[in-house]
């Protein structure tokens, strides 16, 4: 039987929360920033290293301008993972992240949340692990959907976790 | 339910379906998508996948009814952004699909230009804070790399001095002239680094003194002439005689952009002449406008690279003789911006080119006395003892320099400290004619070492001794910043000889005038 698994990515806006939506269900990318408005859901096949399928059915929502509180309750029901994406570029879109994990912890126990550094493309890997580890700011990856640095690996690693 | 599908179907924007637990479609209309009865919801759409979570181990209870704004779902047929309604009860789910396309397709076009607009706010914040980060850093790289080169530029010009003044054969006299010329050029190019930093960054402060302007048109009579003669060209100045002895403007920045472009004419001119001629633009009140005009009769340049003249590291003629940084007439035209002047450029190729180029000064209107600007001569006082000056220099190559030059006037005696501490141990022990005293020495600098001097000492020979500054860090701040801690002169490495030969006379004859 194929396991079917609600992942919602949520994060503040123009982070490339839909860039990653779209490199792991269509492997596209676009320089175009396009808001999303409401929730846009697509289903991804990943076959795990066993051998079985898992149906990963992806929610990104729209981005939120302050907290992760903003985003609609109702998407959030039923989750099986949180991944809150973050743009390395602009401190602002993670200077809440630890409130905002704690947050998400607290209030849906037993769903996985992972952070994702975005747009690593545009930064010194080096320089901005470093200046994260300096701030206290977790990540559990950092991608880059333009390059498609880290993207396919991450929800490989992610399907695996939500299977066992 | 019935009924409810029945009513709703009026609404051409809403669907009604119902679903049993296992997703299987009971009833259905087609208002918004085609569906059919007997199918599996879940295939319809993966947001429906959330109904196979429908039990209260995921945090549902069946009795509440559950609201989904905004939901984007396609089919094959069509695509929508619905708000969804869904009703549990006992055996089955009836989903309500309300049809808001249009209204969030505008929310979606303001909330594009708002995000926008606040992503490019912070793009151009970003792109700033790295402008800021990349200016400083290469102001002080310069300033760096100014200190460090200056030091042994000092070193060689100094010691080429002192080598021209040994008996050479032709071939040494000119091996020294070109070693000579080269570091010439290295000096001018750091200046040039220097100043266009400075405009840059904003930190080039124009000045306002009152200064002999006849002199320094008299000034670059004085050295072009001879400039021209060597080269086999003629040089003629014409200066209209209404204009003001003493003008009132920044002379070191007047000097510098008609000097630039002077010396851009003769690298340029090799038959033919040059002419530079002043004359007034108009005077009002205390107010003066002066043109400067410098015409060639050079190598040109194309109408097409006019416009590009005065950018940075622009040079259009690849002939090696002819030397430049790139920077010159850039600086020029920095300088006359922040001058409030303007500068024209005409340019016809192997005729010539003509800079046209307006200042403005202003003039005292009552004060007719004038001011001896030329440089006083001194002579040391008479002495049956050879005069001590204690240098206070920790590089060695600078104290060997300076050294060799004071004892080869066979006039002084001279002692070395090599920081602050070590200099004022040498003074509690010994009277000094003169300190020249170096700024970034260790243990004390050689601001702290002055004022110790100047304050700490009853004994006048030791407090009022004169001291001279000297440092790589050559701009007018340097100059001040040792007046005010006490010094009573500087000098800029690199120097020559004979400016340091005569700032130690004079300093040296104005103590024994006291």
């Amino acid at each position: 039987m194929t396991l079917s698994k609600k992942v919602v990515i949520l994060g503040h806006f123009g982070v490339g929360k839909t860039s990653l939506f779209r490199r792991i269900i269509d492997n596209e990318f676009s320089e175009e920033y396009k808001v999303t408005l409401g929730v846009q859901i697509k289903k991804k096949m990943i076959t795990l290293p066993d051998g079985r399928e898992l149906s990963m059915i992806l929610w990104d929502t729209e981005g939120h301008s302050n907290t992760v509180e903003d985003t609609r309750k109702s998407y959030l029901l039923g989750s099986h993972a949180f991944i809150y994406v973050f743009d390395l570029t602009r401190e602002d879109t993670y200077k809440n992240l630890n409130q905002d994990l704690e947050y998400l912890t607290k209030n849906y126990k037993n769903v996985t949340a992972k952070a994702i550094g975005n747009k690593l493309d545009l930064v010194n890997e080096k320089e901005i692990k470093a200046q994260l580890k300096e701030q206290n700011i977790p990540f559990d990856c950092l991608t880059s959907a333009k390059m498609n640095k880290n993207v396919q690996d991450f929800f490989s690693d992610l399907a695996s976790e939500l299977a066992k | 339910m019935n009924n409810q599908i029945e009513t709703y179907q009026f609404n051409p924007q809403v669907q009604v379906t119902k679903v049993a637990y296992d997703g299987s479609i009971q009833e259905t209309d087609t208002t918004l998508f085609n569906w059919s009865k007997g199918a599996s919801i879940y295939d319809a759409h993966p947001f429906f996948e959330i109904l196979k979570t429908f039990d209260e181990a995921n945090g549902f209870d069946r009795k509440q009814e559950l609201n989904f704004p905004c939901i984007h779902i396609e089919d094959v047929n069509a695509a929508r952004i619905c708000d969804l309604t869904i009703q549990p009860d006992a055996k089955h789910i009836t989903i309500f699909l309300y049809d808001y396309t249009n209204k969030y397709r505008d929310l979606n076009r303001i909330a594009q230009q708002r995000n926008e607009s606040i992503l490019i706010g912070r793009e151009l914040e970003l792109k700033n804070k790295y402008l800021i980060e990349k200016e400083e850093f290469k102001n002080s790289f310069i300033a760096n790399i100014n200190h460090e080169i200056r030091t042994p530029l000092t070193s060689i010009l100094g010691f080429v001095e002192v080598l021209e003044k040994t008996q050479l054969n032709f071939e040494q006299e000119e091996l020294s002239r070109i070693i000579k010329r080269e570091s010439l050029h290295l000096n001018a190019l750091i200046d040039d680094m220097v100043d266009i930093s400075k405009i840059e960054s904003g930190k080039l402060k124009i000045v306002e003194e009152r200064f002999a302007f006849q002199d320094l048109i008299d000034g670059f009579n004085e050295t072009y002439a001879k400039v021209a003669q060597e080269k086999g060209i003629l040089f003629e100045t014409e200066i209209e005689s209404s204009i003001q002895e003493y003008v009132i403007g920044d002379r070191t920045r007047v000097y510098q952009i008609l000097n630039n472009l002077i010396n851009n004419a003769f690298k340029f001119t090799e038959e033919g002449k040059i002419k530079f001629t002043v004359s007034k633009n108009y005077q009002r009140t205390n107010k003066l406008s002066l043109s400067f005009r410098i015409e060639d009769t050079g190598i040109g340049i194309h109408e097409e690279n006019v416009p590009h003249l005065f950018e940075r590291f622009t040079r259009f003629n690849h002939d090696k003789q002819i030397t430049g940084t790139g920077l010159g007439l850039a600086i020029v035209k920095n300088l006359v911006d922040l001058l409030n002047g303007e500068i024209k450029v005409e340019s016809v190729p192997d005729i010539g080119t003509i800079f046209n180029l307006k200042l403005p000064f202003k003039f005292e209107v009552t004060k007719n006395t004038t001011i001896e600007r030329k440089k006083k001569k001194y002579s040391l006082p008479k002495s049956k003892n050879k005069f001590r000056i204690l240098l206070v220099e920790d590089e060695e190559i600078t104290q060997y320099l300076v050294m060799k030059i004071l004892i080869a006037q066979s006039t002084y005696f001279v002692d070395i400290a090599i920081n602050g501490e070590h200099a004022i141990k040498y003074i509690e022990r010994r009277k000094y004619d003169l300190i020249l005293m170096d700024l970034t020495i260790s243990k004390l600098d050689g601001f702290q070492t002055t004022q110790m001097i100047r304050n700490n000492y009853g004994d006048k020979f030791i407090s009022e001794v004169p001291i001279i500054g000297f440092s790589g860090k050559a701009d007018n701040n340097a100059r001040d910043k040792c007046i005010r801690s006490g010094m009573d002169d500087f000098i800029a490495k690199p120097f020559e000889q004979e400016e340091l030969l005569y700032k130690i006379t004079k300093q040296i004859a104005k103590k024994a005038a006291e």
